[in-house]
């Protein structure tokens, strides 16, 4: 092998799979990125046998080869390199990678290129669902966030993907909230998904689990991207595949039913309170820092004003018993009745965030009910918080 | 010349096997499995083959060809995790690392197996923390767990698990084993065969490890020598013999084995003795003490024995043992 490219295209390259580097493993080749020629790019791809990660970069190829380095050392180097053009040369016989740029030479030893698991790539015959990179983008922000971090119940550390004819929709919960977003495809996928193995179950629409760290990344690595990405479920639906420009991320699926989160949203609301997202989310903010010492408790006393012609007010009240408390008042227009409930400031504060509106609706009904946040405008996300219990006075 | 095969046979066991093969084929694999027997005796090859059986993809599973059944034998298989450190104790985040792997679909086999090996060395929380896996684990996860004794494990995790009993083999199917797979010769075969109590394993080992018959000559030596030491002579060598407690267990294991020779032959028993190679020996032994006292001194290197997984004083506990023996003049 022997390939010539710029470091900066390297060092992005060896950036995007390093996601997918594993770091303790009982493969030894698994912590080794995989470098190998393809018609006039080089390939570079890592694999955890849970996220794989192929990402072709430009380069001039004068011989070709394939070979797998140390990808902690490989990333490192290449990173401290000047962006210069760097010469690669495989001493077959060594299974030595030899580089040099600008006035640097190094010699890595690496581990033959046959060891490495092959991660998945896409074929002209799979069958693929178009999903436009802006959307999608936002879809993983808007729910990725709220699944959960610990195994005990693996499903949900990973978000479901739902299609129901040309809807795709994403949920995550973690047992104290949950996300839910969907989005409008423009194309009607129930055949295509037919044709991947994936049909619906009954009045059940077809569905995945994708852990949600494989989402994360995929956002992170499709930041460029503009044109639309490839959706495609491997045979036997095992793997999930994204495929982008000239990036491909593979993911396998967990294995698991994802409960009816429908039931978990409720039907109707007795308040509903509309209000400025970014005030908000100052307020709430402030309430935290007293509320970091009593578990996040954040107590808001919503009161509708009686007067049609008048904003009502939301009080937010945060006390810690060693230091100190605070309150804060935010207008809002409420329609019901009035009410008290205690949320989480901190899942209150994720949420928030990544609401795009300028306003949104919070609908409550008792203070041992879900509260629900629609953001004004959308009617695609909908997120619910399991209240905090209170003690009444 | 036939093509190499990697498949993990069993020796034996052959219920064993034909019951879950029988079980497999239904579709009624059972997907939580506990693997009781002796150390050594073929739970974790049992559990290797059962590993290759549930992802061959060639004919007559497993076949020991395909990539599938390579790949588990040289421990590279991304969807078969044996997790088998002897002497470590299983910790909760290797349980919890574990789970994870086995919430995801698998890479390339048909199902995920996991075999936890000598399941007793795990810590009360990691035994818990699998609890919920082993009640109800996903569609394509298969758990093989192995121990020598369920009463060792928590009530919990047994209760969970389809039990398997493997049982020590006959002495000759262990010797024409070490004969036909591993070369040994007849003497030697016959030998281990009778010293492993039916443990393939141990036979197997012993036979690959040069020094192990140099060893028990030695040992064997050493006993001719205490019998004829006085008290301080015994407490010296006892020093010694404790600062290495793997080298302590196996002379008292073999000892053991002596002196149960001993007593089976003063009480004119028909029970095949052990250790064939030193008949003379035992033979002039049983004929120098009473029955009384071969079994005690067997109670005796019993409780030594027990005493060392118990953390008592190496040292002490070898002392008392060694003092128990009597003492010939001529031997």
């Amino acid at each position: 092998m022997k390939v010539s490219c710029l470091q900066e295209n390297l060092a992005k390259g060896l950036s995007i799979v390093g996601r997918a580097v594993a770091s303790r493993s009982t493969l030894p080749v698994l912590s080794n990125v995989l470098l190998a020629t393809d018609g006039d790019r080089l390939k570079l791809s890592a694999n955890n046998f849970e996220l794989g990660i192929n990402c072709w970069v430009g380069a001039k190829i004068e011989q070709e080869g394939a070979i797998t380095i140390p990808a902690r050392l490989l990333a490192d180097f290449v990173n401290s390199l000047p962006p210069e053009r760097i010469d690669m040369e495989l001493d077959e016989s060594t299974q030595t990678l030899h580089l040099r740029c600008a006035r640097f030479e190094s010699n890595i030893k690496g581990i033959d290129a046959q060891e490495f698991p092959v991660v998945a790539s896409a074929s002209d015959s799979d069958v693929a669902i178009k999903l436009d990179p802006e959307s999608l983008r936002l879809m993983i922000k808007q729910v990725v966030f709220a699944a959960a971090t610990d195994e005990s119940r693996p499903v949900f550390t990973g978000v479901l993907l739902q299609f129901d004819a040309d809807k795709l929709t994403m949920a995550a919960a973690d047992g104290f909230r949950l996300s839910v977003r969907s989005a409008v495809l423009n194309q009607n996928v129930a055949d295509t998904l037919e044709d991947a193995g994936l049909a619906g179950n009954g009045a059940k629409a077809p569905s995945l689990i994708i852990p949600a760290r494989a989402l994360t990344e995929l956002a992170r690595v499709s930041g460029e991207q503009e044109e639309p990405i490839d959706l495609i479920v491997t045979s036997g639906r095992r793997q999930i595949l994204f495929h982008l420009q000239d990036i491909e991320l593979v993911s396998q699926l967990i294995e698991g039913d994802f409960p009816d989160y429908n039931r978990i949203i409720p039907k109707g609301y007795s308040t509903r309170s509309v209000l400025d997202t970014a005030n908000f989310l100052k307020a709430v903010k402030i309430s935290h820092l007293f509320a970091r010492d009593s578990a996040n408790i954040v107590r808001l006393e919503i009161s509708p004003s009686g007067d049609e012609l008048m904003n009502g007010r939301i009080t937010l009240v945060a006390t810690s018993a060693e230091l100190g408390d605070n309150v804060a008042e935010i207008d809002a227009s409420i329609e019901g009745d009035s009410m008290e409930v205690a949320f989480n400031a901190k899942y209150l504060i994720d949420v928030l965030s990544i609401i795009d509106s300028p306003q949104f609706a919070l609908e409550t009904s008792t203070s041992s009910s879900p509260g629900v946040f629609r953001s004004i405008g959308d009617e695609n996300f909908t997120h619910v918080i399991m209240p905090m219990h209170i003690q009444t006075r | 010349m036939t093509e190499q095969t990697y498949r993990v046979d069993v020796i034996g066991h052959q219920w064993a096997v034909e019951l879950l093969t029988r079980q497999h084929n239904g579709g009624r694999m059972p997907q939580s499995l506990l693997l009781a027997g002796p150390l050594n005796v073929g739970k974790a090859t049992l559990a290797r083959h059962f590993a290759q059986l549930l992802n061959c993809t060639g004919d007559g599973k497993p076949c020991g060809v395909c990539r599938s059944c390579r790949k588990v034998v040289s421990g590279n298989h991304p969807d078969v995790r044996i997790l088998d450190d002897e002497h470590e104790t299983l910790k909760i985040d290797q349980v919890r690392d574990l789970q994870h792997e086995l919430s995801l679909s698998p890479v390339e086999g048909r199902c995920r197996v996991a075999v936890l090996c000598n399941f007793e060395r795990a810590t009360a929380g990691a035994a818990n923390a699998l609890l919920k896996t082993l009640e109800e684990p996903a569609s394509q996860v298969v758990i093989i767990l192995t121990a020598p004794d369920p009463a060792g494990l928590l009530p919990t995790i047994v209760s969970r698990c389809q039990i398997v009993t493997l049982r020590p083999l006959p002495a000759d199917q262990v010797q024409a084993a070490l004969q036909e797979k591993w070369g040994a010769p007849a003497a030697q075969a016959e030998l281990l065969a009778s010293l492993s109590a039916g443990r393939l394993g141990w036979a197997v080992r012993a036979l690959t490890d040069e020094s192990f018959l140099e060893r028990r000559q030695a040992r064997l030596d050493d006993l001719r020598d205490l019998l004829q030491m006085h008290r301080a002579e015994r407490l010296a060598y006892a020093q010694q013999l404790s600062r290495d407690v793997l080298a302590l267990k196996e002379a008292l294991t073999l000892w053991l084995t002596i002196w149960r020779d001993v007593l089976l032959l003063r009480s004119g028993s028909r029970a095949a003795i052990v250790n064939h190679d030193w008949q003379d020996s035992l033979q002039l032994l049983a004929s120098k003490g009473s029955v009384a006292q071969a079994g005690e001194i067997v109670l005796k290197l019993q409780q030594a024995l027990l005493n060392l997984d118990r953390n008592v004083n190496p040292r002490l506990n070898l002392e008392v043992a060694l003092l128990r023996l009597p003492r010939y003049a001529e031997f």
